[in-house]
């Protein structure tokens, strides 16, 4: 099977010195999938900048103005965490691009596997803010340009953090399915149970909030019992993955405790809900110890494409599994609440 | 008897943000309110790249007694997430805030940046009043006739 990847673009001038998120993580990503040899099961999808009328599906046009005007202007911090430069906005359309070139590539071929290597990650970023290292949220931009083709849409995200930006996006959109599993307490705050959706989406929001120091065991067996009756209901069309690595136990922003052969695990039984060959495509988002990068994304991408490759052994034993039926049980009493105020309304 | 009411005032280490939390504070004392003083743990302050406020609590008792208010009726509140988010949140339980406050402008923010402005976000999304407090507030509170 072929491995579609974004060429890669000079995303050197997105840095500030010290911060985490930083060049060097794209670097290592691209260096990951060489790890594979893939030869010329290697497709590289050229580069392109997103278009305005692409962002604009899910970002407001006075935050793209004002996310350009502050970059040109030469930038800064625009919160606790997130920083922008002079060539950031440029920087982050082609991020932006490069989801949807990957996509474009996925369906000329009809078969493989897309993988989005973007800087900056995109999954906190909201649809008229900035927040959480991210500016565009990259998967939510590829996401809507297949909605806008009627496709439905499965996004799982399992970057230890919670995906705020996808959410609030799509909260409200029957044709999207957001599945996410992140550490809680923790940033960004949001991702409760009995966060399910918009009145018009019930349900299509899956959070599965787990304690620092799970592993992947627990995410494992969350995932099969929280979301896989959900996403088989949902019957997508195509899978996006919100890949972030920061769940590895060696990552310095979280305190999961995944491994690489963790994140092989996830990525089969995400593939297990791929509808037809050439429909699944991984976005990176977070991740910031370059050598548990590496290995995870190795890992991930030869699980997916079948091929033998050593991983770490997967985790086990961390707290969290005893809560899986409190977390079920706060999500369906979200979502016969809503339901039930949705029946008095259209009485 | 209606209870006091409660003032929310956000703090990210700033001067800024310490000037938001005087005029709480003055405010409280005038009004008999209740302060929250909430601080927001971003993701590069949970993994201690940047600020973490641990000092901040004994820092804030300090400025509550030159301010006057007394500190059986100062909370101290760490949440995750962005400023603006937490500081909204704050509007819910447990602290129920019938009032926010916030600086005019962030730590490290540039004046008349309008991108990631918290106070701007927070007035726009809040359903319960704000308050901006500006830098360079005269004499840094309000006068008390004002007050009263």
């Amino acid at each position: 099977m072929s491995l579609i990847v974004n060429e890669p673009y000079d995303d050197s001038g997105h840095e500030d010195p010290g911060h985490p998120e930083r060049p060097e993580r794209s670097s290592v990503a691209m260096a990951a999938v060489t790890d594979l040899h893939l030869g010329s099961d290697l497709v590289i999808a050229t580069a392109r900048a997103a278009t305005r009328a692409e962002l604009i599906r899910v970002h407001s046009g006075n935050y793209l103005d004002e996310l350009g005007a502050f970059c040109y202007g030469g930038g800064g911090d625009i919160d606790q965490d997130t920083y922008a430069t002079l060539d950031s906005w440029s920087i982050a359309v082609l991020a932006a691009g490069g989801g949807l070139a990957v996509i474009e590539e996925l369906q000329r071929r009809g078969d493989g596997v897309g993988f989005v290597v973007t800087r900056p990650p995109g999954h906190h970023a909201l649809a008229d803010r900035a927040m959480g290292f991210c500016l565009l949220n990259n998967v939510a931009i590829a996401a809507a340009g297949l909605l806008a083709q009627g496709e439905r849409v499965l996004i799982v995200d399992w970057d230890v953090h919670h995906g705020n930006g996808t959410e609030q996006i799509f909260w409200d959109e029957p044709n999207v399915l957001y599945v996410s599993t992140h550490q809680w307490p923790l940033f960004p705050g949001s991702g409760s149970a009995s966060e399910v959706g918009g009145r018009h989406a019930i349900g299509r929001n899956v959070n599965i909030p787990l304690p620092p120091g799970a592993t992947g065991d627990v995410i494992l067996r969350a995932l099969k019992e929280i979301a896989a009756p959900t996403i088989k209901e949902f019957d997508p069309t195509w899978v996006l993955v919100s890949a972030g690595f920061d769940a590895h136990r060696a990552d310095p922003m979280a305190e999961f405790q995944l491994t690489s052969g963790d994140f092989a695990l996830a990525a089969s039984w995400v593939a297990e809900f791929v509808p037809h060959p050439g429909r699944l495509s991984l976005f990176l988002e977070g991740g910031y110890d370059l050598d548990a990068l590496r290995s995870s994304i190795c890992a991930t991408l030869s699980s997916l494409l079948g091929r033998n490759q050593d991983s770490e052994d997967p985790s086990s034993g961390g707290p969290g599994m005893d809560g899986l039926v409190q977390i079920q049980d706060a999500r369906k009493a979200a979502i016969d609440m809503l339901q039930r105020a949705d029946k008095e309304d259209d009485q | 008897m209606t209870s006091p009411l409660t003032i929310a005032v956000g703090y990210d280490g700033s001067s800024e943000s310490e000037m938001a939390i005087r005029w709480a504070l003055y405010m409280a004392v005038a009004t008999n309110a209740h302060v929250t003083v909430v601080h927001a743990t971003g993701l590069l302050e949970h993994a201690h790249i940047r600020f973490s406020p641990d000092a901040a609590p004994d820092a804030l008792l300090a400025i509550a007694r030159e301010c006057g208010f007394d500190a059986d009726h100062l909370y101290w509140v760490v949440n995750d997430g962005d400023a603006c988010s937490v500081l909204l949140r704050a509007e819910g339980p447990p602290i129920g805030a019938d009032m926010l406050v916030v600086g005019s402008r962030g730590h490290g923010k540039r004046p008349g940046i309008l991108l990631g402005s918290t106070s701007l976000e927070v007035a726009e999304h809040a359903t319960v009043p704000v308050v901006v407090v500006p830098p360079n507030i005269r004499g840094s509170v309000p006068p008390d006739d004002e007050v009263r």
